[in-house]
This record gives structure tokens, sequence and C-alpha cells, in this order.
């Protein structure tokens, strides 16, 4: 009964970790309205579990979540588009803590042609 | 380190698990079938240890389940070594990974000094040794767990 117990806690503890932290996966850490930003790819590591860019937007540096490899592709992305120095325009949700200037992105736009990354999401 | 690091993120495998779809997937789910086999398998020994089940024999209880968790272990390593080689850099330089290693460390250390030279026989299921080891052990084992968990949610 008191191994229940403890093991009850954990688990408690555990969840309440978990709860706290902001993740990348899905979307509960967005605000769930869009943004639509233009910079300047900084950094940008692409790959699984996620990709990952960092864009200069006019001084300010966000960080934005885009694909992993195969929503990358599927969306029309080759290699070479999301390389440093190249001008982006990414329309997706930002981070609820807006401090924190991060997105995760929905559409990208490079040289005016649409990649829709999440084509179910408006 | 650096060099060593970068060699890893630089093999065949490695690439292939950053750019694929599916083999990343399996590998992830191999990971957690893994981490389950052997954390529910040593959390079982922890309780009976702790006095539950006294009806069950402690040995008929004890040898499936660490041979279970010992596989689990191998599985959780093997994966868990892939999926590392895929951001090798960023994982090693992560305080919630490097946590997890020393919590993991500090778990196995623990069972292997329960299973080899019989240890496991001797200790009696309720006695005080018996529930400091088991609360011990599955204090590390839910650390590991919950630091592993937790390097999806943090760094970059």
């Amino acid at each position: 009964m008191r191994a229940i117990l403890v093991a009850l806690v954990f688990a408690t503890a555990l969840t309440l970790t978990a709860q706290r932290s902001d993740a990348h996966h899905g979307w509960a850490w967005t605000t769930g309205g869009n943004i639509d930003l233009t910079g300047i790819i900084k950094t940008a590591k692409l790959g699984n579990p996620h990709g990952v860019l960092t864009i200069d937007v006019e001084g300010e540096i966000w960080t934005v979540e885009v694909g992993q490899p195969w929503r990358n592709r599927r969306a029309g992305l080759k290699e070479g588009n999301l390389a440093v120095g190249v001008e982006v325009r990414i329309v997706g949700e930002p981070s609820a803590d807006l401090k924190k200037k991060r997105m995760k992105a929905e559409k990208i736009f490079i040289g005016g042609r649409e990649y829709p990354l999440y084509p179910d999401r408006d | 380190m650096e060099a060593l690091l970068s060699d890893l993120e630089a093999a065949g495998f490695a690439r292939t698990l950053r750019d694929g779809r599916w083999g990343y997937a399996a590998v992830n789910a191999a990971h957690i079938l893994g981490i389950g086999m052997v954390v529910v398998s040593s959390l079982t020994i922890n309780l009976r240890l702790a006095g539950l089940w006294r009806r069950t024999e402690f040995a008929m209880l004890y040898r499936p389940l660490s041979a279970m968790a010992i596989a689990g272990l191998l599985l959780a390593v093997t994966t868990g070594f892939l999926l590392f080689s895929v951001r090798a850099k960023d994982y090693a330089g992560l305080g919630v990974f490097q946590l997890k290693l020393v919590l993991i460390a500090g778990a196995v250390t623990l069972a292997v000094a329960l299973h080899f030279g019989g240890r496991w026989r001797k200790l009696h299921p309720g006695s005080t040794a018996a529930r400091l080891h088991a609360l011990v052990s599955a204090a590390l084992w839910l650390g590991a767990l919950a630091s592993g968990r937790l390097i999806a949610f943090a760094g970059h």
C-alpha cells in the first residue's frame, strides 16, 4: 500500500514536470493566432526530430521551428532552400510567451513561392 | 570530445536517421519499448522488495523480471545511442541529458549490485535494507525517465 502511494507521488511529480515545460511538439504552447515575419536565415539546423531556423527580422532574432525532413520535402522545399543568408517570409503561430521570440511555421515563402508545411492549418 | 561527437553526427546511420521519416520513428518507438521494459520490470521488483505481493515468492518474480529488465536496458541503450547520434553535440551539452545519464548509471549500478553475487537471494523483501534499495532504485529510474522525457522539451 505504501509502495503504491510512493509510485503515485512519483507519477504525479512526473506529470507536473512535463506540463510546466515549453514544448516544441504540437501546438499547445502557441497562441492559436498567426503572425507573419520576414527575415534573413542566420542559422539552419534541419533534420529529425525537428528543424529549427534562426532568422534576423530587422535586428530581432527569432527562432522558427520548421518541419521534419519529410514535411519540408512534402511542402516542396529542396536542399539549399532553407540555407543561411536566404530571405524567408514565415507565417505561423508564435509562442504564447512573445518574449521568447519563438514560432512554429505553418507556411514558408521564398522568392514569392509558397511552401505549405501544414496545409490543413490556416 | 567535440571532434568525436562531430564524427558520430557524420556517420552514415546518423545521416540516414536524421533525414528519413520511418527509420527515425521506428528507432524512437523501439527506444520507448526498451524504456518500458526496463523501468516497469525494475519498479515491479522494487515494489515486491518494498513489501508488496507477499504471496508471490520473490524468486519467481525476480527471475523473469530481471531478464526483462536487462533485455529492455540493452534495447534502450542501443536505440538511445542511435537517437543521440542524430544531434550528438546538442544532446551532449544538455543538462537534462547529462542528468539522465548519471541517474541511469546509478540505477544500473544498484541493479548490478543486487543481481550479481546473488545478493537478491539474501535480501529479505520488506526488510529495511530491501525497502531502502527499492526506494532509491525507483527514484533513480523514475528520475531517469522524467529527465529523458524532458530532452524533447529543453534545448535550442
